[in-house]
């Protein structure tokens, strides 16, 4: 796990501030909104909803579910259209086009007629062709992520940690530099949870992508994020925004520092609030 | 391996239960041969004019073998045009599901007025029967593709070509097979009813012709063929699938 190396596709300069300082930023999100109708009646799933990733910025959004935080990257992604807002990238206004990140959905979604190594591929190949060279890198990622030995094996042979794990990988393989990650972690069990947060840690610190990454679980978004949108229940919207300030790298052990348990106490109690106001209405 | 035993075991002890029952009440009742000869008989009968039956199952089998491929080509073209043009399938598959009302084996009599008594008809006809269930097989299974795996590709930018060759081709693969193992026994069906119309050889001709000699016996032998045709073109088609969606998750149905 130590020997992370580059993420291939991709030579990103180690963050450099002054760069990530002026260039515009990998994602700009602004006045989102958008509803559903459902038998004739109008649900408001987001409100109003702006954020921002910089460039090379890991970002966590954290909030009840149902609040609309899967739609967000569904309108992100291009794949449903904003009632109203603007999404850019890089300074662009790209709202409504696909193909412009990366994404790691709820469920892994792997296809089953695909090999594990050809469903890591899926992005490339959707981009472009894929080479000897690609299919060499991708069989060094299956083996970091515990996966070897499971190149040639089908999704449905795979444990659920496992699935997710070749889902996450797609998405790191895939050439867009953004990445969309949903709830990545959700169906691992706490230790191997705990384990892929380290790797992901790791992996993140030494590549520097931009990373917009949706989370339940308020440790997990501290430990990774510089910084964390916290939103409301439905119709979501943003509640507050903490900047994390602890340095990287970062070790686990930030997670037992006083400022650490201050703002998971914050966090939490923000997050009960809400859950309370969705059970009294 | 044992599983499959498990498998195949209790349908075969039925089928030779029934063969027996038959066999005792033809002998208990003294039932005449011509009206429904023992299943001792019409083994004796297969075994000893092999030779005379051959042929025609050689005739039956290859007209089977054009007109399935055909008819195959034509339901795929046919659910392929529809899944890409979706005006044309708003427009065209209700008639489509319509035009089954007609029974395909009434139109044979048009079909020898129209073009004759040769081959032409005979491949109309099995064409006609086999490509509906592999049609609407097949377009369903191309419909039904996965929600997550459809907004996937979207996202990732996929063209709709993409999206046809990477989810959905593969994705209807199980529903197209369930078709194509329906159309089989469907074409075996059309050859023979083509023979009845007209023909100089084949299982159908076979058929009429012992027939009208009350030759019950030879129908029977008639019949126990087509069921074998039928039979070993489903499972050449069922080994195909096995090799096909292999990445399937076998469940124990
Ligand atoms: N395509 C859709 N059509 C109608 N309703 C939808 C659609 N997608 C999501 N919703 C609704 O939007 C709400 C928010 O869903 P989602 O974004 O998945 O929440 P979260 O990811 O925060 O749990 C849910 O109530 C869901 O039923
Ligand atoms: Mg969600």
């Amino acid at each position: 796990m130590s020997e992370v190396t580059q993420v291939p596709h991709r030579n990103i300069e180690k963050s450099s501030p002054t760069l990530s300082r002026t260039a515009p930023p990998a994602l700009e999100v602004s006045g989102i909104s958008k509803s559903f109708s459902h038998r004739r009646r109008e649900t408001e799933v987001l409100h109003k909803v702006s954020l921002q990733v910089e460039q090379q910025e890991f970002v966590s959004i954290v909030g009840p579910s149902g609040c609309g935080k899967s739609t967000l990257f569904h309108i992100i992604g291009g794949l449903e259209s904003p009632d109203a807002g603007t999404v850019s990238m890089n300074g662009k206004i790209v709202t409504g086009q696909r193909g412009k990140i990366s994404y790691m959905p709820q469920q892994p979604a792997l296809f089953p007629w695909r090999t594990i190594e050809d469903n890591v591929l899926l992005a490339s190949e959707i981009t472009g062709e894929v080479g000897e060279q690609a299919r060499e890198e991708a069989r060094q990622w299956l083996a970091k992520v515990g996966l070897s030995g499971f190149e040639r094996s089908y999704p449905h042979m795979l444990s659920g940690g496992m699935q997710q794990r070749a889902a996450f990988l797609r998405a790191l393989l895939a050439p867009q530099e953004l990445m969309l990650l949903d709830e990545p972690f959700s169906a691992l069990d706490a230790l191997t949870r705990s384990e892929m947060q380290r790797w992901l840690l790791e992996l993140w610190e030494e590549n520097r992508r931009s990373v917009l990454f949706i989370t339940h679980n308020i440790e997990e978004a501290l430990l990774l994020s510089n910084r964390i949108y916290v939103f409301s229940g439905r119709p979501g919207s943003i509640l507050h925004t903490v900047d994390i300030p602890f340095p990287r790298p970062r070790r686990e052990e930030i997670t037992d520092s006083p400022e650490f348990i201050r703002l998971k106490r914050q966090l939490s109690q923000w997050m009960r609030e809400e859950q309370a106001k969705r059970t009294l209405t | 391996m044992r599983s499959t035993w498990k498998q195949i075991w209790p349908p075969l002890v039925a089928v030779v239960f029934f063969l027996a029952a038959w066999q005792l009440s033809v002998s208990l009742f003294h039932i005449e041969a011509w009206i429904l000869p023992s299943p001792t008989d019409i083994a004796r009968e297969s075994s000893s004019n092999a030779a005379g039956i051959g042929d025609h199952t050689i005739a039956t089998l290859r007209l089977t073998l054009i007109g399935f491929p055909i008819g195959t080509a034509v339901g795929l073209i046919v659910a392929l045009l529809l899944h890409l043009l979706p005006w044309a399938k708003r427009a065209l598959y209700p008639l489509l599901i319509l035009s089954q009302n007609v029974p395909s084996i009434a139109l044979a009599p048009l079909l020898v007025i129209w073009f004759g008594f040769g081959l032409l008809p005979k491949i109309v006809l099995i064409t006609l029967v086999c490509f509906f269930p592999i049609a609407v097989a097949t377009m369903s299974g191309l419909s039904q593709s996965d929600r997550m795996m459809m907004n996937y590709m979207k996202m990732a930018g996929a063209s709709k070509w993409q999206i046809f060759t990477k989810l959905e081709l593969p994705s209807s693969l199980p529903s197209l097979f369930s078709g194509l193992k329906i159309s089989a026994t469907y074409a075996v069906m059309g050859a023979v009813v083509a023979e009845w119309i007209g023909a100089d050889k084949g299982i159908g001709y076979y058929m009429l012709l012992q027939k009208s000699a009350y030759r019950t016996d030879r129908v029977f032998v008639a019949i126990a063929i087509i069921v074998l045709l039928s039979l070993v073109l489903f499972a050449i088609i069922a080994l195909l699938e096995r090799w096909l969606v292999r990445w399937k998750p076998r469940r124990n149905s």
